[in-house]
């Protein structure tokens, strides 16, 4: 417990910082973890079945109030503002004008933003190459701005929001925007779309994080190798985000990172199939549907491949046991099952469960060892009752793909 | 429960590892062994972090048979490896006896179910014989040596090989 004296310290004293080691803080996570399951074990404990405990039932109500408060103060101190990432970044920005010659404003907003620590160290790197993008590719030198009737000065705006339980990075920039012609040229010469195909603006942005995607003429020191969008991916793949981006010509670009607040929380559905467990992100699931037995069909021709009909179109129906190879030779009837519809990027799939159990913010861990060759998880899920779940990635389940 | 059993254990490793200390000066020559049907093993303490008792099982899918799935000990998810179907033998339905123990090895947890645990001993490098004739045929074999106490053998594991999802030979022996 040697983590616990520093770390209320910490809150306690006010303005006054603290360094605590992220170890010390993690081993306090998993103590507070163990101390409320244990509470919940002592409260609910069958020993008490029957007997009237006015005195006991009001000090237990009172602990496991304590402990919930204890809880919220523990996974606070993992939270650090967005606003340290940005002040590394307006240091880069300085530099970025000296080496292009460029004036450059920069507009922070919402820099005490929460976010978890972890994902505040991984989160200056990625977007260290959104703004040299912006810096370098989006903003013009300041007499193309003129030229152009705008201000000599360009703009870059780091804004961070709050929005549910994911927080928002956008990187906005007032420069001359993403080239269509050019994107369009270049990602169909790699294969991204057909000759004739003309992608969404929203579809046709995003081969620019494609690995090796750059449609810069020059490579300069800045930018252009077409590496940077790639580790922006890699990373928000990790940190469990999305990318977005709007662009409109001779307007600026926007990139926004959309990342959940906390790596270790996750609100989740609680699903179970036969005797395991299995959580999915709240945000995945689409639908949750209770088939009746006109709206399957079974495509023997196809090894067996079940669909399920939702409002006149067919979804596939992705069978976790087959997926992950299990040796059941009886699968239970869909019809006695709930699918679970997931919208991904493949298009839906409907997940068969024997049960949904439950919402649930729970506790997520990363798998290690011999766990961590689990296909499509995020990782594993600690529950208020103390069991464990596999944490679904529904895109990676869509995918079919082997790691 | 058997939490009995886990602190019992608990208390027998402590105190063998303490006389342990007085023989020899470091950790390297300690085993931990413990029982797999009528056979007798021993691993190096150095990996091995704490003994406990059999616990609520969670099946997860995607991994080898001999992974019987995960327990959750203080907040910390833990594979669990069945030592006998790792070994390719019958498995056994679990009793009082049966413990858990928990090993850290290259950053990662694993639990090992076996039979009973016994006893943390001393043997010095020269009363361990390498194993040879296990080395045939596919795989490698999770046998690093053959330890001699007193009139007893005891198989010396090579824990990170055995704790790896690589192909093991398992050890197969005739009673010494």
């Amino acid at each position: 417990m040697s983590a616990n004296p520093e770390a209320t310290s910490e809150k306690s004293s006010g303005g006054a910082l603290l360094r605590v080691s992220s170890d010390k803080i993690g081993r306090l996570m998993d103590l507070v973890g163990e101390l409320s399951l244990s509470v919940s074990e002592t409260v609910n404990s069958p020993d008490l079945a029957g007997l009237d405990l006015v005195g006991f039932d009001a000090a237990a109500h009172r602990l496991s109030m304590i402990v919930r408060e204890v809880q919220d103060a523990a996974t606070e101190l993992r939270l650090v503002p967005v606003g340290e990432v940005f002040r590394r970044l307006k240091r880069m920005i300085r530099e970025l004008e000296r080496e292009t010659g460029k004036i450059i404003d920069l507009d922070i907003v919402g820099a005490d933003t929460a976010i978890d620590k972890l994902v505040a160290d991984k989160l200056y790197d990625p977007l260290l190459h959104v703004v040299r993008n912006s810096a370098d590719h989006g903003l013009e030198p300041p007499d193309e701005r003129v030229a152009n009737g705008k201000s000599k000065k360009g703009m870059i705006r780091l804004a961070a929001q709050q929005v549910g339980s994911e927080v928002r990075i956008q990187v906005i920039d007032d420069g001359r925007g993403l080239n269509r012609e050019k994107i369009l040229k270049i990602a169909r010469k790699r294969g991204f779309f057909g000759e004739r195909e003309e992608p969404e603006p929203e579809r046709l942005w995003k081969v620019i994080f494609e690995p090796g995607f750059s449609t810069a003429e020059k490579v300069s020191t800045l930018s252009g190798r077409g590496v940077g969008m790639d580790v922006l991916n890699t990373t928000m793949t990790d940190l469990r985000g999305r990318i977005a981006v709007d662009s409109e010509e001779n307007n600026g670009t926007t990139v926004s990172l959309h990342i959940p607040v906390s790596l270790a929380f996750l609100d989740s559905i609680l699903l179970r199939l036969g005797k395991q467990l299995f959580t999915v992100p709240v945000d995945d699931v689409a639908e949750i549907v209770k088939p009746g037995m006109s709206d399957l069909v079974g495509v023997s021709a196809s090894k067996g491949t079940e669909m399920l009909k939702l409002r006149g179109s067919f979804i596939p129906v992705l069978r976790l046991e087959k997926f992950y190879g299990a040796k059941t030779t009886n699968l239970t009837p869909l019809v006695d099952m709930v699918c679970i519809v997931f919208q991904t990027t493949r298009g839906a799939i409907a997940v068969p469960v024997d049960e949904v159990l439950d919402r649930q913010q729970v506790v997520m861990k990363p798998l290690v060892g011999s766990l961590a060759k689990v296909r499509a998880s995020w990782g594993c899920a600690l529950l208020a009752s103390g069991e464990v779940a596999i944490v679904l990635d529904c895109e990676r389940l869509a995918s079919g793909e082997e790691r | 429960m058997t939490a009995q059993v886990a602190a019992e254990t608990a208390v027998d490793t402590r105190m063998s590892m303490d006389e342990g200390v007085v023989d020899a000066e470091s950790i390297d020559s300690m085993y931990l062994t413990f029982a797999v049907g009528e056979e007798d093993y021993g691993m190096s303490i150095g990996m091995v972090t704490e003994i406990v008792g059999m616990q609520r099982i969670m099946v997860v899918p995607d991994v080898p048979d001999y992974i019987k799935g995960v327990i959750n000990l203080r907040g910390k998810v833990i594979p669990l490896m069945d030592v006998r179907l790792r070994f390719g033998m019958n498995e056994r339905p679990y009793d009082d006896r049966t413990v858990v123990i928990v090993l850290e090895v290259n950053d990662a947890p694993m639990g090992l179910i076996v039979d009973r645990v016994r006893e943390v001993i001393d043997i010095p490098d020269g009363n361990i014989d390498a194993a040879s004739g296990f080395g045939s045929g596919d795989g490698r074999s999770v046998v690093s040596g053959l330890g001699r106490v007193d009139e007893r053998v005891v198989i010396l594991l090579d824990v990170p090989l055995l704790v790896s999802d690589m192909d093991v030979i398992a050890p197969k022996l005739a009673k010494a």
